[in-house]
């Protein structure tokens, strides 16, 4: 029984100094695990719109044609398209924002969002930065901020001047679940699907407990590079923070009342370009021709060299095209 | 916290000499003197995994079996994720066939992606109430499982992402997941062969991990 007593003594003691050797932080606490948002940073550049705040900045002559970036997600942040901001150089007035509740922009409440929602806020992102009514203004969008693009003028055809869409993951629900099928394969025996769902069981987080939220998702990222990915991405891109509650608030508009960017893009007569990455085997040609043929008038370019993440990769490929249909439309 | 943690680990040590998840066991089958029970498990524990348990049957009033295990998540890389549990169950309470019996365990896990290394002390408890004969058996189960303090070290990758990210432990709990399933199982010679499954909900009964559900496959041989 001394014997035993003294085993156990021995672990627990060296567990303790173990446990010891490092301070102990707070999981609630703000910025320990994701960076602080616009809100609790004063030092991160933002704008106030439409009953939010949002991290946003800009590059170039504020007189120049406009050129508004939308990430990815929803819940990603514009990070991983900074690139596009080099367009700056070629006579275009820049935006970057991350959209409500993305990246460092504010949070809000799950049942809060609305697809009108970040719409409004685009008009007002447009407004705020707009310097002359006669000022033209362009979207580049990428992934769900391509979709985003495309109900914007699915809704005011009349006000955008021109629109780059990078592989839209679909611009209604039927073209999402298909390009959900080709993209999001799981062996489940494989180490990305255990990196992605084993740590289910560390960290759980409440609906209101933000930042561990955010901090999860984000840490289960890397299932989207993994080794072999359909859609061609060779590694981690940079992220400041996914907003997981819009995330998944927007899923369940989706799956729930389903959505429809198309139903007024024949209304949209200006050329629209599309581009997809040549190594993203989920979206490829076929997806860009089905996508595209919602358009009146649209060209399709391939992006050599790369997959769904073309910006952050392989811009070297993405700028000469982009720069060639924003100049033919300045 | 670390008072706490190291208090549980000293007093299940202290209860399980015999260093040793709970195993699915059929009472009704299990003899006296039957001392060691061996388990080989597979199944889908929020991921896929292969587990390895042993359990010592106590000569004691009330029935009392002091556990040990392992599982191992599938993946190409074997040692990243895993889980091991140390501690015991016991039966408290029989009218004829149906009976009452409670586990109690403390958890060491670790997970690792290319992002974070993370490592667990948790504790779970269940009960499980059901019909007991020597061939089969047949019960519900309702557990908890709570990540009490969990170290996390974070890889270059995520640095960059987040260069002011704090590495170390983390407290108060950064998470728990309630479990309610069905258990039951066919038992010859030494022999169980046992299946579990049901459903996971995270403690704040809104939201559910991914794959909100559990399954589990076990072999149970039993020696003097």
């Amino acid at each position: 029984m001394k014997t035993k007593t003294l085993y156990s003594a021995v672990i627990a003691v060296s567990i303790f100094f173990f446990m010891g050797c490092e301070n102990e932080n707070d999981i609630n606490e703000s910025g320990y695990l994701v960076p602080k948002t616009v809100d609790e940073d004063p030092s991160i550049p933002s704008i106030f719109v439409n009953g939010t705040q949002l991290h946003s900045e800009t590059f170039g002559n504020p007189t120049n044609p406009m050129l508004i970036f939308l990430h990815g997600g929803p819940g990603s942040d514009y990070r991983n398209g900074l690139n596009v901001q080099q367009l700056a150089k070629e006579g275009f007035y820049v935006v970057f924002y991350d959209q409500r509740g993305s990246g460092l922009s504010k949070r809000h409440d799950k049942k809060s969002y609305s697809i009108q929602l970040v719409l409004d806020d685009l008009t007002e992102v447009i407004k705020y930065y707009k310097t002359s009514p006669s000022q033209k203004v362009f979207l580049f969008g990428h992934s769900w901020g391509a979709m985003l693009a495309s109900a914007y003028v699915n809704q005011y055809p009349n006000s955008i001047n021109g629109v780059i869409l990078a592989e839209p993951g679909g611009l209604n629900k039927k073209l999402l679940d298909e390009y959900g099928e080709m993209s999001r394969k799981i062996n489940i025996f494989s180490e990305v699907t255990s990196n992605l769902l084993y740590v289910d069981q560390f960290i759980t987080g409440k609906e209101n407990q933000h930042a561990i939220l955010d901090y999860k998702y984000g840490i289960s990222s890397s299932f989207t590079y993994a080794k072999g990915n359909d859609e061609g991405i060779p590694g981690p891109s940079p992220f400041w923070r996914i907003g997981t509650t819009v995330l998944e608030s927007f899923v369940a508009i989706s799956e729930n009342e389903g959505f429809d960017f198309t139903t007024n893009l024949d209304q949209y007569q200006t050329k629209v370009l599309f581009l997809y990455g040549e190594l993203n085997k989920s979206y490829g040609l076929t997806f860009a021709q089905k996508e595209a043929s919602y358009f009146p008038v649209s060209e399709i370019a391939e992006v050599k060299g790369t997959g769904h993440e073309m910006i952050y990769f392989k811009w070297e490929n993405v700028e000469p095209l982009v720069l060639n249909y924003l100049n033919n439309l300045k | 916290m670390k008072a706490i943690i190291a208090l549980i680990v000293f007093l299940i040590s202290l209860l399980t000499t015999h260093i040793s998840q709970a195993q699915t066991i059929n009472w009704e089958s299990l003899e006296k003197n039957q001392k060691h029970i061996l388990n080989l498990n597979a199944g889908w524990d929020y991921s896929f995994v292969y587990g390895l348990s042993y359990g010592y049957h106590l000569k004691t009033e009330l029935p009392i079996i002091l556990e040990s295990s392992i599982s191992l998540a599938s993946g190409e890389v074997i040692f990243d994720d895993f889980k091991t549990k140390i501690g015991g169950q016991i039966h408290v309470y029989q009218i004829k066939n149906f009976r009452f019996n409670a586990s109690l365990h403390g958890i060491y896990r670790r997970y690792e992606n290319p992002l974070v290394t993370l490592q667990n002390f948790g504790v779970d408890a269940g009960v499980v109430i059901g019909y007991y004969e020597p061939k089969w058996f047949a019960s519900g189960e309702f557990g908890f499982d709570k990540a009490i303090v969990t170290h996390f070290k974070h890889s270059d990758i995520y640095k960059d992402v987040y260069p002011d990210v704090k590495n170390g432990w983390y407290e108060p709990s950064t998470g728990g997941n309630f479990n309610f399933g069905v258990q039951g199982g066919y038992s010859f010679d030494r022999s169980d062969i046992t299946l579990r499954a049901g459903k996971v909900m995270t403690q704040d009964f809104k939201t559910t991990p991914l794959i909100p559900f559990y399954v589990q496959l076990g072999y149970n041989y039993k020696l003097d």
